[in-house]
């Protein structure tokens, strides 16, 4: 069913006719990568016949702006990650963070489950870094790490009341939104009730696997693959549709599982899942969105994650938040924010992404907004840390206009 | 999403104009992209008509256009329209604070990477040729590590190529950037961030202007940064005391970036709404009118509504067209394109051939209209105009009208649809 399907095993799709070059954002801030064409179709050409000896393979972010711009439908991205997949099998890893973020869940269950857990977690976050010990593990020393939650949000989730409504989504939360900010997760639930859609959450789904991808262990992802795979394709045998609420899951359960995986049902499944916003965009028009909205007087500037715009589903949110009476809201517009899930937390990586993402946070100091609104939660953490500016998902922003 | 007024397929350059032109006249404009059409390989330049079919230069592209073959895109826009095109364009630029120079009437000599001279029309100030052609001196400067310019070549062919009282000279820019195993080539677009910078700008002046004489033009790769305005021109042309003029050049193409950049904020600007990697693989079609478009990605289909629609998709190379052994076909209307069976009679033996290449003129076939006619003279769908590279009869690489014809019938349908003639 997946057309580009294809694609993924077939690099002589690509014409090397460098559009991809002109658009990436890695190439852009240093020399150190390649660039898309080269690192990607090109070698993966070569890698048919030889084995691969190519360290720039490191700096690919995998943040898809080259599947963004390539006319002919090359994956490029997932082309990069089969191999850096490939090379650490052979080849030493550059940075000791790899693991940690690549398995970023492992430490989320492991903080979460502790009492108190999240406070030593945080402090030790904050004195490792002064001690410079998470120099020593690789993280950058001025990178502003995600703090964790005191409760995550499938905790919370069990204390919500909700109306049964016939319309019923699963949600798939996530690593971030679980062990990190779980208030998005509630906000989701509250802004779907008062738009009279039931949700499910299910406690068996493992981390969508996007962290480990990116990071070279495409085998353990597999491993989630599989797992996530068989729940997603029940869940909607039962006639539920499939909620995220991060674009990188998101992206992840839909498309790159396709792209990498073979597994029964991937494509059955994902012909019913929507990006949250999305999905209430699409109540919007079949007339059933709830607008009874409280007028909200705030300035705000909206980043679409570049894992948001390679769903071909264009800016859900930038069609629904309008609609607030009294908003101002302007896309930013400017391209990636550089962090790309784990890849601007790692010690080499961390000057190359804020190098990436500083027109992003000059854009939104010069706008003079409040707020920055962005669906994917580590993107929304590089704008804080660029930018000084607090940025928000845009449900937060939904909840808050219906005064929930 | 809602219906739109007008649906575009396609974001290169013909889509993004007719986007620009529409939203204009007051309509909601949606286009549909699928990569990010082949602009931002291109020069950048506008090429309107250089060449007649014998391969006689035309001094004026709108006059060229009399008497051009009937089968040719411009014999079903005419001249009045061509002009009518060029000038909404140019006032874009002005807008958009990156002016182009030139003139519908007339065509402009512009170097090339190797030194040869190519007819073209309008041009960004950083390609202002008539200043090199009024210098006495001209100076060509080129950058010791970067890709794909080799200044002695071009120096050498200009020489040639130019009056003998001009003094050709040669300089090499230092540009001391790192170099190793694990860094990559420089290409075009590395110089044009660096000149972006104030070192970079710094060492570029202090290396050249000890070589610039009085009445002096610098001939240089298209490295005057990346955005699209004249910041790192005004600067350089300012300091140094001369002019400086970009040569048309290879891809990754730092002058197509910038005509891309600057087309995108103007739609942005317009309201256009843009969805992006959204692959469309047919339409729906009920009596002869175009209801709906049908995207296809990872997770299902999608109708996209409109009143009318415009095919922008490109040719071959840009993925509007699709060429198989002994047949071609344009996927979306599912319109086959005549062609011969036997794949030899495809080309002149000469790919550089004295005469327009069989293979660069197959596309879809429009009428007077550009409305789509399929081979067996039937219209598909009444209410969809076709423009840009997915047309037939021209070849853009010989004649130079590429661009030309993207922008003339972009603006021609856009037009049509908002109820002008």
């Amino acid at each position: 069913m997946a057309i580009n399907k294809q694609h993924a095993i077939d690099p002589d799709k690509c014409t090397a006719c460098t559009i991809c070059i002109t658009a990436c954002p890695v190439t852009a801030a240093t020399r150190k990568f390649r660039g898309p064409k080269m690192t990607g179709p090109a070698l993966t050409r070569l890698r048919k016949l030889v084995s691969d000896d190519d360290p720039m393979l490191d700096y690919c972010s995998n943040c898809k702006t080259c599947d963004l711009v390539c006319p002919s439908g090359v994956p490029i991205s997932t082309l990069n990650m089969i191999a850096k997949n490939e090379y650490y099998k052979t080849h030493p890893r550059k940075s000791k963070a790899d693991d940690m973020l690549a398995h970023s869940e492992k430490m989320g269950k492991l903080i979460t489950a502790l009492p108190l857990g999240s406070t030593f977690a945080n402090l030790g976050m904050s004195v490792g870094k002064s001690f410079g010990v998470m120099g020593a593990m690789g993280i950058a020393q001025d990178a502003k790490m995600p703090s964790y939650a005191s409760e995550s949000f499938i905790s919370k989730f069990k204390k919500i009341k909700q109306t049964p409504y016939p319309r019923k989504v699963v949600f798939f939360s996530g690593c971030y939104i679980n062990y990190n900010q779980p208030e998005v997760g509630t906000d989701l639930v509250k802004v779907y009730q008062k738009n009279k859609i039931e949700v499910a959450i299910d406690e068996n789904f493992v981390c969508c696997g996007s962290p480990m991808v990116s990071g070279g262990y495409i085998d353990d992802a597999r491993v989630n693959a599989s797992k996530n795979t068989a729940l997603l394709k029940s869940w909607v045998d039962r006639g539920y549709d499939i909620v995220t609420a991060c674009t990188s899951c998101g992206l992840m359960l839909k498309q790159e599982y396709q792209e990498l995986f073979d597994f029964e049902g991937m494509a059955e499944y994902a012909a019913h899942m929507y990006d949250s916003i999305e999905y209430l965009a699409k109540l919007h028009d079949d007339g059933q969105f709830d607008t009874d909205f409280a007028n909200d007087n705030t300035k705000y500037i909206y980043h679409a994650p570049c894992h948001l715009k390679v769903q071909a589903i264009g800016r859900p949110s930038m069609e629904l938040l309008p609609m607030i009476p009294g908003i101002d809201i302007e896309e930013a517009d400017v391209g990636c924010c550089g962090i790309s899930g784990s890849y601007g937390f790692k010690a080499d990586k961390h000057e190359i992404a804020m190098k990436v993402g500083s027109k992003l946070f000059n854009r939104i100091k010069n706008s003079h907004a409040k707020l920055g609104v962005c669906e994917c939660g580590t993107c929304r953490l590089q704008m804080e840390n660029g930018s000084g500016v607090k940025a928000i998902h845009p449900l937060t922003v939904l909840r808050q206009a219906y005064g929930l | 999403m809602k219906k739109s007024d007008i649906l575009i397929i396609g974001n290169g350059i013909s889509g993004l104009f007719a986007a620009c032109i529409a939203a204009d006249m007051g309509k909601k404009v949606q286009i549909l992209s699928y990569g990010a059409g082949t602009l931002t390989i291109g020069g950048g330049i506008i090429d309107v008509l250089g060449y007649d079919d014998q391969g006689k230069f035309i001094a004026d592209p709108l006059k060229g256009m009399d008497g051009i073959s009937a089968n040719h895109p411009y014999a079903k826009t005419g001249a009045q329209t061509a002009k009518k095109a060029l000038e909404a364009f140019l006032k874009i630029t002005e807008e958009e604070g990156y002016p182009y120079l030139g003139s519908p009437d007339k065509n402009l000599w512009l170097p090339t990477a190797v030194g040869n001279f190519k007819p073209t029309c309008l041009v960004p100030r950083t390609m202002d040729t008539e200043a090199l052609f009024k210098a006495d001196n001209i100076l060509v400067v080129g950058f010791d590590t970067m890709k794909d310019f080799y200044a002695d070549m071009a120096t050498k062919n200009l020489r040639e190529r130019l009056s003998k009282n001009k003094n050709v000279e040669e300089f090499i820019v230092k540009l001391n950037f790192e170099y190793g195993r694990d860094l990559r080539d420089i290409s075009a677009m590395d110089v044009a961030r660096w000149l972006e910078t104030d070192e970079g700008h710094r060492s570029f002046v202090d290396q050249v202007k000890g070589h610039v004489k009085a009445n002096t033009a610098i001939v240089l790769p298209p490295v005057l940064g990346l955005e699209p305005n004249y910041k790192v021109l005004d600067s350089l042309k300012k300091e140094l005391s001369c002019a400086l003029i970009e040569v048309s050049s290879l891809p990754p193409a730092v002058t197509g970036t910038r005509l891309n950049k600057m087309l995108h904020s103007c739609a942005k600007k317009r309201g256009v709404q843009i969805i992006e990697k959204a692959r469309v693989v047919g339409s729906e079609i009920i009596d002869g009118k175009c209801q709906a478009v049908i995207t296809e990605g990872f997770d299902r289909q999608r109708k996209f509504y409109a009143e009318q629609f415009i095919l922008a998709t490109g040719g071959v190379y840009g993925g509007g067209i699709i060429a198989k052994i002994g047949a071609m076909s344009e996927p979306i209307f599912n319109i086959d394109i005549e062609v011969p069976k036997v794949q030899t009679d495809w080309s002149y033996k000469q790919l550089f051939a004295d005469k327009k290449q069989i293979f660069a003129q197959y596309g879809v076939s429009v009428d007077e209209n550009l409305t789509p006619v399929a081979a067996d003279g039937s219209k598909p769908a009444s209410n969809v105009k076709v423009v840009g590279r997915s047309l037939a009869g021209y070849d853009f690489c010989y004649e130079k009208s590429g661009n030309g014809v993207a922008l003339i019938t972009a603006y021609k349908a856009a037009a049509a649809f908002c109820g002008e003639a």
